[in-house]
């Protein structure tokens, strides 16, 4: 635990107050934003994932959408086909993704730098036909539809408002977990291989089991992603797992800034609430967005967070400069 | 009917080809990734289906104005997603093409609207080969691929012009000193690049409907393309275009119309994992 000094009270304070906010918000919204809300917590979860790899490890994957869809799938398979607890699909779906990346990864990670990233890209594209044409599997082209709800015992999540505080849960839960990796020495692997393989590989770190567990950690979030999204939307299908949404994700964490997790936050909520103030755009709504994604680039190349700590670094500067230059009068 | 399969399987490849070709230039002149490109595919098919359905125009007519409008484009695109970012990180000018692909399919949703579309073949008509019957637009789509690179080939490698642009494309700082004026010669490489590939649009038009996401897949196989043939690359552009749009038309018929574009991507990633740089590429060792 850190001292108790000002500064962590304030961070307290504020940590309760969004903490009492955020259980408040179901009473105070309509369902529909409650909705809104649980998919921009799904799609946390997917950019957290890629914050892992991507983020921490350095390595550009395009593929979080389809390990996503894994996880989706295993859920409607255990726990609707063959009739298993819900609970027992989500773990499967976690397991199970992260075994797939983990495996995945000893080939697609023998490539580097964006050699990866196309290998990704083409991985994407192989799960999006499988999902959209096995129909054993996967339904084929119709999907998998009328999927039961999640369940504890005998308490069923039948309501968004129950589902939000299900899914806030499990955020919360991960981003706890991602910021004690950050701190931890696996964390600081990652990172060390994100900066430099050769020095990392001469300080003793294996670079293709890092990368894999790395890729394994983020299938494992991918994978608690997907089964939430097919418990909450009941029906899952191909289109909800193709190449443009993993491409978001990517969009969404640089954005946000790659350097934190709060930048996945911050990017997750922009991507999802803009659309809703934005309504009032209609048709022109996709446009902007695509022009407002380039803009933003250009006028920040490291995301909203790392922006702010450049802007917040100035200002420090511009202080200090103020207070010399009062002592030399 | 091999011998259809074989014409057809060509000239999906050299349009995939194009495309990969004007992906290798923009990566050798300043070292990106272009995520947007396939959109211009799709951009020059719509800009032709004005000229040539709204407007009446004779196809060969459209298909000129169409050239040179989509290389204008593609200078515009330089300076709007390349330019403002040249001295950041390669990811943020990644995320920024990947905002233009969307701006650009939305765009072409607004003013065209989503129906499906179609324009004149540049040839109409079958025509018998060897005791096989074939549309004359594949023939033609070979025929005019062909004469498209090979011109680009002269241009880059036999003429000042592209001594310029290959210098730009080596050392930006040594050009310059050169008296080489960088941003033109980029300009010119993004004109040439997406000229060639809206170029490629136009004559897949006729064969496939135009719809705003049509250059998605496309762009995607040509990636895979230029990846199989080695990235950095001309020939292997042109190469890998060639194989995969064969192993895409004969996959399809022997082993399964739904997995064809799963095989394609199987094919990429065995190739990664045999022969990561490429048909053609260097072996290049990592630097400390």
């Amino acid at each position: 635990m850190g001292r108790i000094n000002r500064k962590n009270l304030v961070l307290l304070f504020l940590g309760v107050l969004v903490l009492a906010l955020l259980i408040n918000l179901p009473n105070t919204s309509s369902i529909y934003m409650v909705r809104v809300l649980n998919m921009t917590m799904i799609t946390y979860l997917a950019v957290l994932s890629l914050y892992v790899v991507f983020g921490m490890a350095g390595q550009s994957s395009f593929a979080q959408c389809g390990l996503m869809g894994i996880g989706a799938y295993i859920t409607a398979n255990v726990s609707t086909r063959w009739g298993y607890p819900p609970i027992l699909g989500m773990a499967a779906s976690m397991l199970g993704t992260a075994l797939f990346a983990f495996i995945i990864g000893f080939a697609l990670f023998r490539l580097r730098r964006f050699y990866f990233s196309f290998s990704t890209i083409a991985l994407m594209t192989i799960l999006n036909g499988i999902f959209a044409n096995w129909t054993k599997g996967t339904g084929g082209p119709v999907g998998m539809g009328n999927l039961v709800q999640f369940s504890v015992g005998n308490f069923i999540f039948n309501t968004e408002a129950k589902y939000y505080y299900l899914i806030l849960g499990f955020s919360i839960a991960a981003s706890i977990i991602i910021w004690k990796l950050f701190r931890s020495p696996l964390g600081r692997s990652f990172m060390a291989v994100r900066d430099n393989e050769t020095a990392a590989s001469c300080m003793g770190v294996n670079i293709l089991l890092t990368k894999n567990i790395a890729f394994a950690i983020s299938g494992l979030l991918c994978g608690l992603a997907g089964s939430l999204f097919a418990f909450l939307s009941g029906y899952i299908s191909a289109t909800s797992f193709a190449l443009p949404q993993s491409q978001l994700y990517l969009v969404v964490i640089m954005i946000g800034g790659s350097s934190s997790p709060i930048g996945a936050l911050i990017g997750s909520i922009l991507i999802n609430l803009l659309p809703e103030w934005l309504r009032f755009l209609k048709d022109y709504m996709m446009l902007i967005y695509g022009v407002g994604i380039m803009g933003l680039m250009i006028v920040l190349p490291e995301g909203l967070v790392g922006g702010g700590k450049d802007l917040y670094a100035k200002l420090i500067k511009w202080k200090r400069s103020r207070a010399d230059a009062e002592q030399g009068l | 009917m091999i011998i259809q399969l074989i014409v057809t399987g060509i000239s999906l490849g050299v349009v995939y080809g194009l495309i990969g070709m004007g992906m290798v230039l923009i990566f050798r002149a300043v070292g990106i990734v272009n995520f947007a490109q396939g959109d211009f595919l799709m951009l020059g098919a719509f800009i032709c289906f004005a000229f040539n359905q709204k407007m009446g125009m004779p196809i060969w007519l459209s298909f000129a104005i169409t050239a040179v409008l989509i290389g204008l484009s593609g200078i515009v695109f330089q300076y709007i997603t390349y330019w403002p970012l040249r001295n950041a990180q390669d990811k943020a000018i990644i995320v920024s093409t990947l905002g233009a692909s969307i701006a650009l399919r939305e765009m072409t949703k607004l003013v065209w609207g989503s129906t499906p579309q179609t324009i004149d073949p540049l040839k109409g008509g079958i025509v018998k080969i060897a005791g096989a019957f074939l549309q004359w637009q594949y023939v033609i789509i070979i025929i005019f691929a062909a004469l498209l690179m090979s011109l680009v080939y002269f241009l880059l490698e036999k003429t000042l012009l592209g001594n310029i642009m290959q210098a730009t494309a080596q050392d930006k700082y040594a050009a310059s000193l050169m008296g080489i004026p960088i941003a033109v010669a980029i300009a010119l490489t993004f004109f040439i690049s997406m000229l060639i590939t809206g170029a490629g649009g136009v004559m897949l038009a006729p064969i496939f409907f135009i719809t705003n996401t049509m250059g998605v897949l496309a762009g995607v196989k040509a990636f895979a393309a230029v990846v199989i043939g080695g990235f950095g690359s001309v020939q292997g552009a042109i190469i890998g275009g060639l194989l995969i749009g064969l192993i895409e038309v004969f996959a399809g018929t022997y082993i399964s119309t739904t997995y064809k574009d799963t095989v394609v991507f199987a094919v990429l990633i065995i190739s990664l994992l045999v022969r990561p740089q490429g048909l053609f590429g260097e072996k290049i060792a990592e630097k400390a």
